[in-house]
């Protein structure tokens, strides 16, 4: 019987357009459309940073040491054109109407300061909305800094090496795959929580208050069928939505990758393709699962219990936040799975998913996670039936 | 046969409730010790006015709500202690009840008859019966979402006979039909009653029940205020009409 229903409620939820449009279209559409996007506007960027010619304003006097410099520095480094101005007024005005990138100001008496050997004062103007320019400065400066040091030591005659005392070398021991696990490895687990809730909520709603609100509940309580097995029934089409939701924004994550070319860099992509084995996957999905029953055990009830859509809609969407919050932990750096994170119910899966990305994870502490999610699915499933059988609130 | 002793119905009020209903009393008695007995192969109706208890008392029938005390017993099974027994022997329909919108009649009914355990040569036999009686051979296979009322309401007349039941339920099945679709279910009814069905159905329309009902019950603030035939009615009655009798009996029990 739980199938016969699980089989019509699939073929229910198969037909409407906004569940389909939640639980499949959207989650693989998302990242292909975001990704390239991005991809795309990123290198347009870059492709526009690299190849600007930028105005630098300069008030100082004529041929001063920065402006031979910069002049000095080949084009092939960012094309630009020096701008002189009586006062330093004038020149911020244009900085900030954008007719200039960078400003910069050299005091009248700088050669003095070179021609001493005393440091030297320089000020760069910069707009920090206008991207980039800070960098762009600091670039040159490198240059003109590195360039004038070896002068200074030639003519104090200094061998360069004996005033560096010291060598010091920072080794990595940590694998790429460790790295992107631990550093990236949060995204996947965010995208499978966030889009596993979304994919659970509208199928949730439509068959549960969807049911009460189009009247055929009542028929369908007059069957010889068990409530738990309507129940049942009804929540697996629920968790295999949620399921399908995170699945398909996953398979456009990997098309995104696949297809579109987002990732450039071979090795990184070579990492990718060996965390992406049948074990990973496995493992994954035997950590989500609980978490998607989860999620359905915590929206049936509120479904249930609301009269309308809208209502469901409203109580369920805010809630959305509170579960998927804790899946940001992820992103931070240095949050660790252990015996105490283990227990957090949402943060368990997501610092599990990492440590399995990682290659680093420990089986004890998966069984306490995967223990902890399981145990909340069944109080949900629990608090699920109580709500269904009470009869007030599944007619209206 | 239903055979109903002392059904009693008590609901909580929740805060919300209270305050829409103006009490401070923390249950609401919807249906009051009621008794009575629906005989096979006769029509029994349920007549009352809106809020009387009708559909509370429909729905402890078909199992879908728990009484708070008292009996039912549906063609010899204990409804309370076996309530999908009793469900299977029971159709159930009503003038509000919707239906899958996105399924198409054939996969309705093809749902109702696994759900009830009907054997794929009786769900075959009974489908093209009730299809060549409905008339609903043309638009089988439509999305019922496109259907009009009318097709409706012979899918739900389907739906409610697949399983041959031997007891049928109606809460006020003609409620916001017009006259021509209104008729399927008249004639569904009696149908039930030459088969040797019990049928019993809450109405709140006098014409309807004289139309139809052998014996009748009047219900009204979840007491019984009338049990008998209908001929026991009309010989008995002190106004001029039976619509008129009806409001007579509920506005002395107002002020009794």
């Amino acid at each position: 019987m739980i199938f016969t229903i699980f089989k019509k409620e699939l073929k229910d939820t198969l037909r409407d357009r906004r569940t389909l449009m939640m639980m499949l279209v959207i989650p693989v559409l998302i990242f292909p459309i975001i990704m390239n996007v991005f991809v795309s506007i990123s290198a347009s960027y870059q492709k526009e940073a690299a190849t600007k010619k930028i105005k630098i304003g300069m008030v100082g006097a004529k041929n001063n040491f920065l402006y031979n410099e910069l002049n000095a520095i080949p084009s092939s480094l960012g094309a630009k054109e020096i701008i002189f101005y009586k006062d330093t007024t004038e020149m911020l005005k244009d900085l900030k109407n954008d007719s200039l990138q960078l400003a910069s100001y050299v005091r009248p008496d700088f050669n003095q300061y070179m021609d001493s050997m005393k440091p030297a004062p320089i000020v760069f103007y910069h707009n920090a909305t206008d991207m980039g320019m800070q960098e762009r400065a600091e670039a040159y400066m490198k240059i003109i800094e590195e360039k004038a040091k070896q002068e200074r030591y030639k003519k104090l005659g200094i061998d360069e090496i004996k005033v560096q005392p010291l060598v010091t070398e920072y080794k990595n021991i940590a694998s790429n795959k460790e790295m992107i696990g631990k550093l990236a490895g949060g995204f996947l687990p965010y995208i499978f929580i966030a889009f596993g809730f979304i994919g659970c909520m509208y199928p949730a709603i439509d068959l549960f208050t969807g049911e009460k609100e189009r009247g055929t509940i009542e028929t369908l309580l007059t069957t010889p069928v068990a409530r738990w097995q309507i129940l049942f029934g009804k929540m697996g089409v629920v968790v295999l939505s949620g399921l399908t939701a995170a699945t398909a924004a996953l398979f456009g994550l990997f098309m995104s990758i696949e297809v579109l070319d987002v990732v450039d860099n071979k090795e990184i992509l070579e990492i990718i393709h060996s965390i992406l084995s049948v074990k990973f996957i496995l493992m994954l999905y035997s950590l989500l699962i609980p978490l998607t029953v989860f999620f359905a055990g915590v929206m049936i009830p509120i479904a249930v219990y609301a009269k309308s859509f809208k209502e469901a809609q409203s109580i369920i969407t805010p809630l959305n936040i509170v579960m998927v919050l804790p899946a940001m932990v992820g992103f931070f750096p240095g949050i660790e799975l252990n015996t105490v994170t283990a227990c957090i119910p949402v943060v368990n899966i997501v610092l599990a998913t990492k440590e399995l990305i990682a290659g680093t994870l420990e089986i004890g502490l998966v069984a306490l996670s995967f223990s902890v999610m399981l145990t909340l699915a069944v109080i949900a499933v629990i608090v699920s039936y109580k709500r269904f059988d009470k009869e007030t609130n599944v007619v209206m | 046969m239903i055979e109903v002793t002392n059904l009693k119905k008590e609901f909580i009020l929740s805060r919300q409730q209270q305050k829409e209903l103006n009490t401070k009393d923390k249950t609401a008695l919807a249906v009051d010790s009621i008794s009575f007995r629906c005989e096979p192969g006769r029509v029994f109706s349920l007549l009352g006015p809106n809020g009387a208890g009708k559909t509370t008392t429909l729905r402890m029938l078909s199992t879908i709500f728990k009484p708070t005390s008292g009996s039912i017993k549906i063609a010899g099974i204990d409804a309370i202690e076996n309530p999908q027994e009793a469900r299977k022997k029971i159709g159930f329909l009503t003038g509000s009840t919707g239906l899958y919108a996105r399924l198409t009649p054939n996969e309705l009914i093809q749902y109702f008859g696994d759900l009830y355990g009907v054997s794929k040569a009786d769900l075959k036999e009974r489908k093209e019966r009730l299809y060549h009686l409905l008339d609903m051979n043309e638009f089988q296979n439509k999305r019922i979402g496109k259907l009009s009322t009318g097709m409706k309401q012979k899918v739900s007349i389907c739906r409610t006979m697949i399983h041959d039941p031997e007891v049928v339920v109606f809460d006020e099945p003609t409620s916001g039909l017009d006259v021509i679709t209104a008729e399927n279910i008249i004639t569904l009814i009696r149908d039930c009653k030459n088969q040797g069905k019990t049928v019993i159905f809450s109405s709140h329309i006098m014409s309807e029940v004289d139309l139809l009902c052998d014996d009748m019950a009047i219900i009204h603030k979840g007491k019984i205020l009338f049990e008998g035939t209908m001929q026991d009615f009309r010989s008995n009655m002190q106004a001029d009409n039976l619509t008129a009798e009806f409001i007579r009996i509920v506005h002395a029990s107002q002020n009794a």
